[in-house]
């Protein structure tokens, strides 16, 4: 036998412990139940009868807001409407809302709201509206991932854990926000959600605002009719670049192209940077690739 | 169809699982960190796993995955991944004629670069051919064959040894 071959013997006996393949189930058993919702969830608005498992969803919504009021009335919860960078005369970002808690099955949760104060002629109640979704955005955030983390609590504890590995785990929720840019004429702005123990729900949105005319901002104000091909064009000549500067091989093949729906900010240039999701067109690695498109 | 997928990709983590575990565990050296690295790992590829279709290995996929959360546990431990020139500096100074024949591979693996140490990983432990490595690291093949052999030239170990 030679080294190689007790080096492998050595790898291959390392033990594997029991908790393995509960905690894979637990992951298998959370992607099902997303799916069935998801399935369900399609298949109500063909249907309206109550079905049995509506009642336990309904149950649970209940469940849910009786979580959310003790967040909102928490003795940590304090309402702070600091002010954060104030954008020329005619638009400023806001916290809405900050508050930072520790729930006592030892979740962090730190969550800032952003608010946007618009003081331009002929806006209308767009900050408003876009406000609302915001704040529905964040709190729906938070609230999900209380439950996703209350989930891996209890499979955890089910499974053998003690109270003391859990407070171990140090669990934190997190939902910030970002301004992008601030120029004379647009305004743009990153509102995320993040959990430390998995990056797969994280969410960014972006809200990008053309001052000038009060008014949110597409791809086609920003590049014209063309916008698709341009930003198409654009993104499959940076990527080679990006390989070199990465080592990383992208998956050009994946990409199918840009759309009205594609998430992209302003940056302080003025030009929209495009963002793809993790593992979009891009290894892991590659994090959240960003393709700046000069036009 | 996404039916067929999805089931295909849960059975195949379902019935590998302890080789990513054992792999995970070859990074990161411990047993909690190793449970952390495949579960996250778990999590995102069946969030993800609509994004194999064009791929058609899921082995590679996955493995590749299992990889990057391994080292993205690494990194945020603060324990450094060392990569090219810091890993070089690393090598223990061994006078000649003062060579241990017998010093544990396993060990000496694990001190080598990081991509090299996982080229050697995932040929000899995993047993992956070089095509498939080559698709895990993201690197031509001729790049991981002579990283695989400047591995083994560092372990002292003859090309003839080991079965490429």
């Amino acid at each position: 036998m030679n080294r190689m071959e007790d080096a492998k013997k050595k790898y291959d006996e390392v033990p594997i412990p029991e908790e393995l393949s509960e905690r894979i189930q637990w992951e298998v058993q959370k992607a099902d139940s997303r799916r069935r919702k998801a399935a369900e969830d399609s298949g109500r608005k063909r249907k309206r009868h109550l079905y049995g498992w509506q009642k336990g969803l309904a149950a649970a919504a209940a469940a849910m807001a009786v979580f959310v009021t003790a967040l909102n009335t928490s003795t940590v919860f304090a309402q702070s409407m600091g002010e954060l960078p104030v954008i020329g005369a005619i638009a400023k970002v806001l916290t809405f809302r900050s508050y930072e808690m520790e729930t006592e099955d030892d979740l962090h949760i730190s969550v800032d709201i952003p608010s946007i104060e618009m003081i331009a002629e002929g806006t209308g109640n767009l900050a408003e509206s876009v406000n609302e979704e915001i704040l529905k955005m964040c709190e729906q955030y938070a609230d999900e991932a209380v439950e996703r983390a209350k989930e891996y609590r209890q499979a955890f504890l089910d499974t053998g854990g003690t109270e003391e590995e859990w407070a171990a785990h140090n669990i934190q929720i997190k939902v910030w926000y970002e301004v992008k840019a601030h120029t004379d004429r647009y305004l743009s702005v990153a509102v995320m959600g993040s959990e430390n123990w998995t990056s797969a729900y994280s969410e960014t949105r972006y809200y990008n605002f053309d001052l000038e005319k009060g008014r949110q901002v597409t791809l086609e104000d920003l590049l014209g009719e063309d916008y698709a091909a341009i930003a198409d064009a654009s993104i499959l000549s940076q990527i080679p670049e990006k390989e070199a500067e990465s080592g990383l091989d992208y998956w050009e093949e994946d990409f199918t192209g840009v759309t009205e729906d594609t998430k992209f900010y302003i940056n302080e240039a003025g030009n929209p940077v495009i963002v793809f999701g993790e593992y979009e067109i891009a290894p892991g690695a590659a994090g959240q690739p960003e393709f700046e498109i000069t036009g | 169809m996404a039916q067929d997928l999805y089931d295909k990709v849960v059975a195949y983590i379902i019935e590998n699982q302890n080789k990513f575990y054992r792999l995970a565990f070859s990074y990161v050296q411990n047993q909690e960190d190793a449970l952390d690295a495949v579960q996250s790992a778990v999590c995102k590829a069946l969030e993800h796993y609509g994004e194999l279709k064009n791929r058609a290995a899921i082995r590679t996929w996955i493995y590749r995955i299992v990889v990057n959360e391994s080292l993205s546990i690494l990194r945020e431990r603060g324990r450094t991944v060392l990569t090219g020139e810091e890993a070089q500096k690393e090598e223990p100074y061994e006078e000649k004629g003062f060579e241990q024949p017998d010093e544990d591979l396993y060990t000496h693996i694990n001190r080598l670069e990081q991509d090299v140490q996982e080229i050697i990983k995932l040929r000899f432990y995993e047993e992956l051919s070089l095509q498939e490595i080559a698709q895990i690291m993201e690197m031509n093949l001729n790049t991981v064959k002579s990283k695989l052999y400047r591995g083994l030239k560092a372990l002292r170990i003859a090309v003839q040894e080991v079965d490429i």
